[in-house]
């Protein structure tokens, strides 16, 4: 049963398309979303958890009908907005243990399990202080818990690691990489960092102005990762533009020209160029590309807005 | 058992989360869960110090007459009169203000910590739907105000009950007030709630939600007044059936049988303007509802 499938999914707002007739079907596991902010990553998400009504199209998450069995789906899903959602002067403890009744679960079974839950995330004394008085890192542990604590089969994760610094950024990836990997918890985790997605997700879908880019395997763009770094005296400009010329996707990093390497042909090609240009080769190097190198050279708008 | 960790990374986090395979209890659970929530919170259990001093203070204060009077009662009864301070009719007039000031305070906090803190998207990716959000917040004003408002009543009646010689003869005298008290007690907390929910729900900022619902007890109180007493006995006592205090005197009247009598501090205005008892509990009845299908609109388009 594939964790999650849209049918021609569409929300328009007046003036704006968020989603435009979005298929997709994806299987359980670790499946990050990418795109620029405004790209229809939180649209989406909403629209899964039954926050937003589509303005056409289907949708079934965990074989459930998102739009008519919205209730008992979302028993069983966790949800960590992008934006602040924690009342301010209760503790931890007490939101948490709030949200798991909320969410279905018994007296008794709420406090065991969010005392778990908060110690899976990382909370420990401070559980019993009021939230207001929290660092970022900290409120983010405590969404992260609340999302968690009824023990969900899926977890959507709207930009988890926002306003975090980089050891909490990492903290925060490992704890969701150990929740999908070790608890055999789907996840749909959106962002705009292509290096956080790279780093935990097995399944990646892009989505830009509300249409699916690609849906595929993190593998599958790996396989475009293989590059040749090409460090020449002289014009490097003119040896990119004759290269781009030739066929190669080619991207210029200061002096360095970085052409993508699918096959043998951009050897070939290199030292031809070269030759011809008059130019001296200094270096030719083989490197392994990210995938933020890959949307640089492959999609424009996306990297401009990754910025932003 | 925590599950001794088994990498080192995983140290610092893996102590023992665990699989859930009990039951899951759904929607009706969640709706009762948010109602048990928003009650405490409304007297300040569970939250900051500070959010209990004006609830528990005004709740104290309304607990004050009947304490006062079963004090009388004990120390007194063979001077004074039983039940001569006041009467279950008259109650509502007493604490009218004080109600109205209670809703105002916790009212608009029981609805905009939610709005302010963005906590309703959580609530509504769970199983609560935004219909369920409002009653459950209703029922749990609605059971504050019974709480305060009716508690003092049944302690009073139950102080004049056992200070009489013979309890069971007041009970047998007074038994009919009963019903009338508990009746007149759930409507009109029904009615003072689902008003403060329609206007609280329309902003996150309390300043505003507190004000406005003062600002309604307190206008439509004063030109109802103004206007029966400058136009009596014409179609201007209708407009007594939007005012809040109004229409609570009208019931109590109504279901204890009363007659207005001008001479009455707070029932001259219902016999100035002299229109039938009932309507005031129909205006009750469909004030409810108008506020209730204002506050579920509020809720069903505001996008979290």
């Amino acid at each position: 049963m594939p964790l999650l499938t849209t049918e021609a999914i569409t929300k328009r707002y007046p003036g704006v398309t968020a989603l435009d007739t979005l298929d997709l079907s994806l299987e359980p596991g670790i499946i990050g979303l990418v795109g620029a902010n405004g790209a229809g990553k939180s649209t989406l998400i909403k629209i899964l958890l039954g926050l937003l009504q589509p303005t056409s199209g289907q949708a079934t998450l965990l074989g459930y009908d998102v739009l008519r069995q919205g209730t008992d789906l979302r028993q069983f899903v966790g949800y960590l907005p992008e934006h602040d959602c924690l009342p301010t002067d209760v503790s931890a403890t007490e939101f948490v243990t709030h949200m798991a009744r909320i969410s279905g679960l018994p007296h008794t079974a709420a406090r065991e399990r969010t005392a778990e839950t908060l110690r899976h995330v990382g909370l420990f004394e401070e559980r019993y202080r009021e939230i207001g008085g929290y660092s970022t890192g900290m409120k983010q542990r405590v969404k992260f818990a609340q999302a968690l604590v009824h023990d969900p089969r899926i977890v959507l994760l709207d930009e988890p690691t926002n306003g975090l610094d980089p050891a909490g950024r990492e903290e925060m990836l490992d704890l969701v990489q150990r929740t999908g990997h070790d608890f055999g918890i789907a996840i749909i985790m959106a962002s705009h960092l292509l290096s956080e997605i790279e780093r935990i997700c097995k399944h990646l879908v892009v989505i830009d102005a509300g249409r699916l880019i690609r849906s595929a395997p993190i593998a599958s763009f790996t396989e475009r990762m293989q590059a040749l770094v090409v460090e020449v005296e002289g014009d490097s400009t003119a040896l990119a533009k004759r290269l781009a010329e030739s066929g190669l996707t080619v991207r210029e990093e200061g002096d360095l020209v970085v052409v993508g390497l699918e096959d043998d042909r951009p050897y070939d090609i290199i030292r031809d160029s070269v030759v011809d240009l008059g130019l001296g080769l200094i270096r030719l190097e083989q490197r392994r590309q990210s995938l933020e190198d890959i949307f640089q050279s492959h999609e424009p708008e996306a990297s401009d807005a990754k910025a932003g | 058992m925590p599950k001794p960790a088994e990498s080192a990374e995983g140290s610092i986090y893996d102590l023992g989360y665990r699989k859930y395979e009990g039951v899951r209890l759904g929607r009706r659970h969640a709706v009762f869960s948010l109602y048990i929530h928003s009650l405490r919170g409304i007297f300040g259990f569970g939250r900051h110090k500070s959010s209990k001093i004006i609830p528990i203070g005004l709740t104290i204060i309304a607990l004050l007459p009947a304490i006062i009077q079963l004090g009388v009662i004990s120390i007194a009864s063979e001077v004074i009169e039983p039940s001569g301070l006041f009467q279950p009719a008259d109650y509502f007039e007493y604490v009218q203000w004080l109600l109205a000031l209670f809703v105002a305070a916790v009212g608009p906090e029981l609805l905009g910590r939610d709005q302010r803190n963005r906590t309703l998207s959580l609530y509504f990716s769970h199983a609560l739907l935004r219909s369920d959000y409002v009653l459950a917040k209703l029922a749990a004003l609605a059971t504050a105000l019974i709480t305060i408002s009716l508690v003092p009543q049944i302690l009073v009646f139950a102080g004049n009950a056992l200070s009489g010689d013979d309890a069971l003869e007041y009970l047998r005298h007074n038994w009919g007030d009963v019903a009338p008290i508990i009746v007149s007690g759930v409507l009109i907390s029904l009615l003072m709630s689902s008003v403060t929910l329609a206007i609280a729900s329309q902003t996150p900022r309390w300043q505003l939600a507190s004000g406005g619902v003062i600002a309604y007890f307190g206008i439509t109180f004063a030109l109802g007044s103004i206007l029966v007493s400058s136009l009596p006995n014409g179609p201007a006592g209708y407009s007594l059936l939007l005012s809040g205090f109004h229409v609570a005197r009208g019931i109590t009247s109504w279901l204890f049988g009363l007659t207005p009598v001008l001479s009455d501090e707070g029932e001259g205005g219902l016999a100035q303007a002299d229109i039938p008892l009932f309507l005031y509990t129909v205006a009750a009845c469909v004030t409810i509802a108008i506020a209730l299908a204002i506050t579920y609109r509020r809720y069903r388009r505001l996008i979290v």
